[in-house]
C-alpha cells in the first residue's frame, strides 16, 4: 500500500503546516517553530534536525535535561510535578494534578525505577501485571518519558487486542498526560486513524500494527513496540512476536515490551530468547472459591438460581455471571429480573439492575455497565446491587469495579477450525483452568470476594485444559498465511511462532490460496494474492472483490461483502418472530441469500436518501441499524481501497435481465470452494464438493426453491449442520468461472463427478447443436430470464420493468461479452446522470 | 440415553473426517511444506526452538471438541439418572460375606434404606426445611442451650426422614449441629439446593476450616470419613458439654409436650405440624401447601438472616435456607399466595372493615 502510505505522508504534511502557523500565533515572541518540529517526519530525514531537544525548541522543558535510555524515575517524577506540560510547554490543568495522584497510587508506579533499570538493559522484557496494576497505562507512559520521542522522531506503540480497548486507553492516557488525543497521543485502529503529526504515542490493535508492518518490514517508525494483554493470544498477536523477534534481531536499537497479565511468563521468557522479566502485583484481594458437590443438570437454571441467591443472602456487592452468547445471556437477564421482582414483592430484597454484556451489543448499552449500582428502595433498606451478564469479554479486558461474587459455569463459546471438514465455527465448550482462575479473580477487585463455579473440583481438575488455546491454533490461516507471504516471510513451515499451528491447517490454508490463484504454484504470491492481502478481508471475499469488475458488477459485490464481514442485519426478536419473518419476505430474493441481502441494503439506502428516520425505519423493517451502518462504513473503506488499486466499480443495469445472474455468477468467483450439490433429487441434504460433507440448508433461507447446486457463505455447526446465506448457482458456470478447481481429471470419482461430467456433455452437445459454440452459461439463459425476474425491491419500485415476455437470444460468449461489456460501459457513462439517484445509493454518505 | 430420551438423528457421510483429504499426500500444501523441509509428524515451527517445550497436542493436530447442543453442567453425564439397582442388597450380603457383626449389618442397611428413601422424596415432591425455634427448657424458650438443661428440640420429623439419619447428632451443640445437619442434608438434596445451603453454612462459618475440608471432599465418596470427623467432634461436645443423649422418641415425647405448654413459638410450629398433618392427607394439594409455606419460611429466614448480621448473637434462632421449591416456578407459587392472601382477607368481615376503616 505505498501509495496509501504516501498519501498519509501527504496529509500530515499539510496537516504539519496547520499546527505550524497555529504555533506561531501561541510563540509571538518571535520564537517561531522550526520546520524540524514534527517528530512523524523527523524519521524520513533522520540525518537532519531530528537531533536534540528539537521538540523544545520554544519553551523550557524539564525533558532538555534527559538523556536517553538514561532516565530515572526521579527525573520523570520531577518532570511530570511542573507546571508545564512538559510535551506540550502548556501549563498543566487541576484535572492533570487529580489525576497524577491517582496514578501514583497504582501498584506499578512503586517499580518505576525497577522497571527503567531493566529496560535500560534489555531489548526485550517481558512484563507480567495482573489486571488493575495500571500497566496498560502507565508502562508507556515510562517508555514515552525515557524514549523521548521528540528527539529522534520515532514512536512508540502500544498494541491491545481489541478496538474499543485501544480507543478508550488512548482516551484515558491522553487525560493523564494533559494533552489532547489524536495530537500527542493517538490511535488507529481497523477504520479509524486518530494520529497526528505531533503522535509520540500510538495505541493500536494488534492487526493495524501488523497491516502497517507489511509496508514497513522493519518497523522503522517506531523506537519500541509494546504488546500488551499478550495473554490473550490472538491471531495478530502471536503474528507480531514471531515477527518481532526476527526484527529485534536485524535492528539493535528496536526495544520491546510483552505484557501479560497471567503467570505463563516462563513460556514467554523461554520464547524471547530468556528475557529478563518484571513482575508487578496487581492490587487484588483474596477471593474464596465455592464449588458444588454435584455436577449441575442445568448449568444456566444452576446460574440463575446462584444469582438470586446471593442477593437474598450476601451482602453488599456486584455480582458477574459468565454466559456463553448473546440469546443465553439474555434469557438469564430476562428471567433474574423476572425473579428479583418477585424477591422485591414478596420479601424486603433490596433492588437489582440486571446488564448484559457481549460483544454486539450496542456500545450505548455496554457502556451501561459502569453504572452505580442502585439505591435501596427505602432509607436503610437493604442494599441494592447490579448483575452483569457476559460472555468472556468481561474475563480479562474490561474492568468493572465494584463486583465482589463472580459466577462461573464453567463454559464459553470458542472458535475452532477444522482444517479436514474447512469448518470454522464458534462451539460451546469448558473453559480452561487458567480462564477459570482469571474469572475468579474478578470477584477480588475492590474487596475479599467470592467465586461460585458452577461445577465440582474435581471437574475442575480433570475436566479443564490448563491453558486456553491461542486464536492461531483455532483459526483458519488462509488470511494469516496471506499476510505472511506479503511480510516477506517464505519459510513457512520454520516460521518461529510461539505455538506453531497443526500442520494440517498450514496446507488447507496454501492449498485455498492456491486455488483462489493468490498463490502460484511455487507457492509464491501472486499479483492477486498481494492485491487481496490489501484487503481486511478472508481471501475468498478479498477475491471475489477483485475480480468482480469482470461481472460488470463490482458495486453490488462490494455491498454484499460489506454485509457479509458484519454481524448478521436480521433482527428476529423472540417475540416477534413472525412479523420479522414476513418483514425480511419483503426482500427476499427467490434465488439467494445474498441477493437478499443486497435488496435489504438497497432498501436501507433508499429509505436513507428518502431522508426517513432510518433507526425507525430499521425498526420497523426489523434490521439492525447499527450492523447496517457498519457495513456501510465497511463498505465505504473498501471501496477506498478498491479505487487506490484501479479496481473499476461498476454495475450491470438493474433492467438488464442479466443483473442478478452476474451478481450470482461473480459470487462464485471467491466461493467456489463453498458449493454443495443436492445428493438425490427431492432430498434436502446436500453434500459439499470435495470435501463430502452432509449439510442441510439453514432454515432462515430465502431461497424458496434451491437449485441442485448452491454456493454458501458459512458451513454451521449445530446438532445438524447447516450451510447459511445460500445462493442457487448452474454448475456450469463452476466450470467456467473455476475451471481449476473442477478440473474434472483429477475430481474424485463420485456423484458429484459424474454430474459435472454430465453437464460437460451436455454442454457440448448444446455447442454442438448450436453450432457457433454457444456460451457454457447460455444453455440456461431463458430459464434465468424468468429466474432473474426481481422481486420488487424497494428502491426499484419505479425503475421494475416486468421482463416476462423478453425473449433472449443465445449469442456467441465473447461476442456477448463484449457486447455487453460496451454497453454496460455506455450504459454506465450515459446512465451516470439518469441514474444519479441510484449512484448516490451506491456512493456512501461522508 | 435411554430409550425415552429424545432421538436426535444425524446423517453422516461416508467419510465425516475427511481422512480422505488427510491421507492424500499430493496437495498442494503438503507439497509446499515438504519442499520446505516438513516431515509427516513433525511441529512447525523453529527448529529446537527453547519454548518447544510448551507446545501442546494441539499443534500436531488441530483441536477436537465434541458439539454441546445442552445445557448440562460441566462434568454432569446425560444419563446421571440410570443407576444400577439392587446393589444395596448385594453389598449386604457382601457385608455379611466378609464377616461384619449382625447389628453393624443392620445399621448400614438402616442408613441406605434411609437414603433411598430420601432421595426417592427429594425426587418425587421436594424436601422441605424449617428453621430454628429455640430450645425449649422446663417451660421456657431459650435462645441458646445452657449445660445439661438442653433438650434439642426435635425437627418436626415426619416429612424429613432426612433427620432420622441425623438422630445421632441430634446433641451437638447448636451451631455445630445446623452446619452437621446442613452437610448431612446436603447429600441429600437437590444440588442447587445444596449449594444455597452450603454456601449458607459456609458464610455462616467462613473461618471453620472443617467446614471448608468438607466442602472441598467429594462428598458421596467420602461420606463414611465425614461420619467420623462429626462422631468425633461430637464426642469432644459431649466431653465439654456433657448434653445428655437422646433419641427420636424422646424428641417427640418432648415436642408433644410442649405443644401442650404452648409458648409463642410453640403456637407457630403448632400451626406448621398441623399443616403438616394436613398435607398427608391432602397429599394432591400439597404442591400449594408447600408454596405458601416455603414463603413464609423463606421470608422467615430472609428475616433472621439479616438479624444475624446485625447481631451475632441472635445466631441462635436463624437457621438454614428456605424450602427449596421443586423445580416449577416460584413466580407461580408466589402469586397464587398473593392470591390466596387476598381471598381470605374478603372473606373476614373484621379484615374489611378494617380496610374499608368501618367502625362498628
Amino acid at each position: 500500500m505505498a501509495s496509501h502510505d504516501d498519501k498519509g505522508v501527504k496529509r500530515s504534511n499539510m496537516e504539519d503546516n496547520g499546527q505550524d502557523s497555529k504555533r506561531i500565533k501561541r510563540a509571538e515572541n518571535g520564537d517561531v517553530a522550526p520546520e524540524k518540529y514534527n517528530p512523524y517526519l523527523a524519521h524520513l530525514n533522520e540525518d537532519g534536525n531530528g537531533n536534540g531537544n528539537g521538540n523544545n525548541g520554544d519553551f523550557e522543558s524539564p525533558l532538555d535535561s534527559f538523556e536517553r535510555h538514561n532516565t530515572t524515575a526521579v527525573q520523570a517524577a520531577q518532570a511530570e510535578d511542573s507546571e508545564l506540560n512538559p510535551w506540550t510547554g502548556q501549563p498543566h490543568s487541576q484535572r492533570y494534578f487529580d489525576i497524577l495522584k491517582t496514578r501514583r497510587d497504582l501498584p506499578v508506579h512503586k517499580q518505576r525505577q525497577e522497571f527503567l533499570d531493566m529496560y535500560h538493559n534489555t531489548q526485550i522484557l517481558v512484563f507480567v501485571g495482573e489486571t488493575g496494576s495500571g500497566k496498560t497505562t502507565q508502562i508507556p507512559q515510562y517508555v514515552l518519558y525515557d524514549e523521548l520521542p521528540h528527539t529522534n522522531g520515532k514512536l512508540i506503540a502500544c498494541t491491545q487486542p481489541r478496538r474499543v480497548a485501544a480507543m478508550s486507553v488512548a482516551q484515558r492516557v491522553a487525560n493523564e498526560l494533559d494533552v489532547e488525543l489524536g495530537q500527542e497521543v493517538g490511535y488507529s485502529i481497523r477504520f479509524e486513524n486518530r494520529t497526528g503529526p505531533k503522535t509520540m504515542l500510538k495505541y493500536m490493535t494488534d492487526g493495524q500494527l501488523l497491516r502497517e508492518s507489511m509496508h514497513d518490514h522493519d518497523m522503522s517508525r517506531y523506537s519500541c513496540i509494546i504488546l500488551d494483554e499478550a495473554h490473550e493470544r490472538t491471531l495478530a498477536t502471536d503474528i507480531l512476536m514471531a515477527l518481532l523477534k526476527q526484527i529485534a534481531a536485524r535492528r539493535k536499537d528496536l526495544k520491546i515490551i510483552v505484557m501479560s497479565a497471567t503467570l505463563d511468563a516462563q513460556k514467554f521468557q523461554s520464547y524471547f530468547y530468556n528475557a529478563p522479566l518484571l513482575a508487578v502485583p496487581g492490587r487484588t484481594f483474596p477471593v474464596e472459591i465455592f464449588y458444588t458437590p454435584e455436577p449441575e443438570r442445568d448449568y444456566l437454571e444452576a446460574a440463575v438460581r446462584t444469582v438470586l441467591q446471593i442477593h437474598a443472602t450476601e451482602p453488599e456487592g456486584d455480582i458477574l455471571l459468565f454466559l456463553t452468547g448473546e440469546e443465553e445471556i439474555e434469557d438469564a437477564c430476562r428471567r433474574i429480573s423476572l425473579e428479583v421482582d418477585d424477591m422485591i414483592r414478596e420479601s424486603d430484597a433490596g433492588p437489582m439492575k440486571v446488564y448484559p454484556l457481549y460483544g454486539t451489543l450496542p456500545p450505548a448499552h455496554q457502556q451501561r455497565i459502569f453504572e452505580k449500582a442502585p439505591e435501596p428502595l427505602r432509607k436503610g433498606g437493604r442494599p441494592g446491587r447490579k448483575v452483569i451478564v457476559s460472555t468472556n469479554i468481561a474475563e480479562t479486558s474490561l474492568t468493572i469495579d465494584g463486583i465482589v461474587y463472580v459466577v462461573d459455569p464453567g463454559f464459553s463459546k470458542q472458535k475452532i477450525y477444522n482444517p479436514r471438514s474447512r469448518v470454522e465455527s464458534l462451539l460451546v465448550s469448558p473453559i480452561s483452568k487458567a480462564s477459570a482462575q482469571q474469572r475468579a479473580g474478578r470477584a477480588g477487585r475492590t474487596r475479599p470476594g467470592k467465586c461460585f463455579r458452577l461445577y465440582t473440583e474435581k471437574a475442575f481438575k480433570k475436566e479443564l485444559i490448563e491453558q486456553t488455546y491461542p486464536e492461531i491454533l483455532r483459526s483458519n490461516l488462509a488470511n494469516t498465511v496471506l499476510e505472511l507471504k506479503k511480510l516477506g516471510v517464505e519459510d513457512l513451515v520454520h516460521f518461529d511462532l510461539m505455538d506453531p499451528p497443526a500442520p494440517e491447517t498450514m496446507m488447507r490454508a496454501l492449498e485455498e490460496l492456491n486455488y483462489l490463484a493468490c498463490l502460484d504454484d511455487d507457492g509464491e504470491l501472486t499479483r492477486l494474492g498481494g492485491m487481496a492481502s490489501e484487503f481486511p478481508l478472508d481471501p475468498a471475499l478479498a477475491v471475489m472483490l477483485i475480480s468482480s469488475p469482470e461481472f460488470y458488477c463490482s458495486n453490488e459485490i462490494l455491498s454484499i461483502v460489506s454485509l457479509l464481514s458484519v454481524p448478521s442485519i436480521w433482527v428476529r426478536p423472540n417475540n416477534a418472530r413472525k412479523r420479522a419473518d414476513e418483514m425480511k419476505m419483503q426482500f427476499a430474493h427467490p434465488d439467494g441469500d445474498h441477493l437478499t441481502l443486497l435488496n435489504a441494503y438497497h432498501a436501507y439506502k433508499g429509505a436513507e436518501t428518502n431522508g426517513e428516520d432510518m433507526k425507525r425505519w430499521c425498526h420497523e423493517h426489523f434490521l439492525s441499524y447499527r450492523h447496517l451502518s457498519s457495513a456501510d462504513n465497511v463498505r465505504a473503506q473498501l471501496k477506498r481501497i478498491m479505487e487506490t488499486h484501479d479496481i473499476d466499480l461498476v454495475s450491470t443495469p438493474f433492467q438488464d435481465k442479466n443483473y442478478y445472474t452476474n451478481i450470482r455468477r461473480a459470487l462464485l468467483a471467491g466461493f467456489f470452494m463453498q458449493v454443495a450439490m443436492r445428493e438425490s433429487s427431492n432430498s434436502k441434504v446436500y453434500k459439499t464438493v470435495k470435501d463430502d460433507q452432509l449439510v442441510m440448508i439453514h432454515p432462515s433461507t430465502s431461497v424458496t426453491s434451491p437449485y441442485d447446486w448452491v454456493v454458501y457463505n458459512e458451513f454451521v455447526l449445530t446438532t445438524k449442520q447447516y450451510v447459511r446465506t445460500v445462493t442457487n448457482i448452474r454448475p456450469e458456470w463452476l466450470l467456467e468461472i473455476a475451471p481449476v478447481y473442477y478440473d474434472l481429471d483429477t475430481f474424485e470419482k463420485g456423484e458429484i463427478k459424474s454430474a459435472l461430467t454430465r453437464i460437460t456433455d451436455k454442454v457440448k452437445r448444446r455447442q454442438a447443436i448450436k453450432g457457433s459454440g454457444s456460451a457454457l452459461s447460455g444453455g440456461s439463459e431463458e430459464k434465468d430470464t424468468k429466474k432473474d425476474k426481481p422481486s420488487l425491491t424497494p428502491m426499484n419500485v419505479t425503475e421494475f420493468i416486468d421482463l416476462v415476455g423478453v425473449v433472449v437470444e443465445a449469442k456467441d460468449e465473447n461476442l456477448e461479452k463484449k457486447e455487453n461489456m460496451k454497453k454496460s460501459k455506455k450504459r454506465w457513462r450515459k446512465g451516470r446522470k439518469k441514474t444519479k439517484k441510484e449512484a448516490a445509493l451506491l456512493v456512501p454518505p461522508v | 440415553m435411554g430409550l425415552a430420551a429424545a432421538k436426535n438423528k444425524r446423517k453422516l457421510g461416508t467419510d465425516p473426517n475427511n481422512t480422505k483429504w488427510s491421507r492424500n499426500e499430493t496437495t498442494f500444501g503438503q507439497k509446499i511444506l515438504r519442499a520446505q523441509g516438513w516431515q509427516p509428524g513433525d511441529f512447525l515451527g523453529a527448529k529446537d526452538a527453547a519454548h518447544a517445550v510448551h507446545h501442546t497436542e494441539a499443534s500436531s493436530t488441530h483441536i477436537k471438541v465434541t458439539l454441546k447442543d445442552d445445557n448440562l453442567g460441566l462434568g454432569a453425564k446425560r444419563n446421571n439418572g440410570d443407576e444400577c439397582t439392587g446393589l444395596f442388597d448385594f453389598q449386604h450380603l457382601l457385608g455379611r460375606l466378609n464377616g461384619k457383626a449382625e447389628d453393624v449389618l443392620e445399621a448400614e442397611k438402616q442408613k441406605r434404606e434411609n437414603h433411598l428413601r430420601n432421595h426417592y422424596l427429594e425426587q418425587k415432591i421436594g424436601t422441605i426445611r424449617f428453621v430454628r425455634g429455640g430450645w425449649l427448657v422446663g417451660d421456657v424458650v431459650k435462645e441458646k442451650v445452657t449445660e445439661e438443661d438442653g433438650v434439642p428440640q426435635s425437627e418436626s420429623v415426619d416429612q424429613q426422614p432426612s433427620e432420622d439419619t441425623n438422630s445421632a447428632e441430634s446433641t451437638e451443640n447448636k451451631s455445630k449441629k445446623r452446619k452437621a445437619d446442613s452437610h448431612d442434608e446436603d447429600e441429600k438434596e437437590e444440588k442447587k439446593d445444596k449449594k444455597s445451603k452450603k454456601r449458607k453454612t459456609d458464610t455462616e462459618a467462613e473461618t471453620d476450616s472443617e467446614s471448608s475440608k468438607l466442602k472441598k471432599t467429594e462428598k458421596k465418596d467420602k461420606k463414611e470419613k465425614e461420619k467420623e470427623k462429626k462422631k468425633k467432634e461430637k464426642k469432644e461436645k459431649k466431653k465439654s458439654k456433657k448434653s445428655s443423649s437422646d433419641s427420636d422418641d424422646e424428641d417427640d415425647v418432648e415436642s408433644s409436650a410442649s405443644e401442650a405448654k404452648k409458648s409463642k413459638k410453640d403456637k407457630k410450629r403448632e400451626k406448621k405440624e398441623k399443616k403438616e398433618k394436613k398435607k398427608e392427607k391432602k397429599d394432591k394439594k400439597r404442591k400449594e401447601k408447600e408454596s405458601s409455606e416455603s414463603a413464609t419460611e423463606s421470608e422467615d429466614s430472609k428475616l433472621k438472616d439479616k438479624k444475624r448480621r446485625k447481631d451475632d448473637t441472635e445466631t441462635a434462632t436463624s437457621s438454614g435456607t428456605s424450602t427449596p421449591t421443586i423445580t416449577s416456578s416460584t413466580r407461580f407459587l408466589a402469586r397464587s399466595r398473593f392470591i390466596a392472601q387476598k381471598k381470605m382477607a374478603f372473606a373476614d368481615s373484621a379484615a374489611l372493615n378494617q380496610i374499608f376503616m368501618i367502625k362498628s
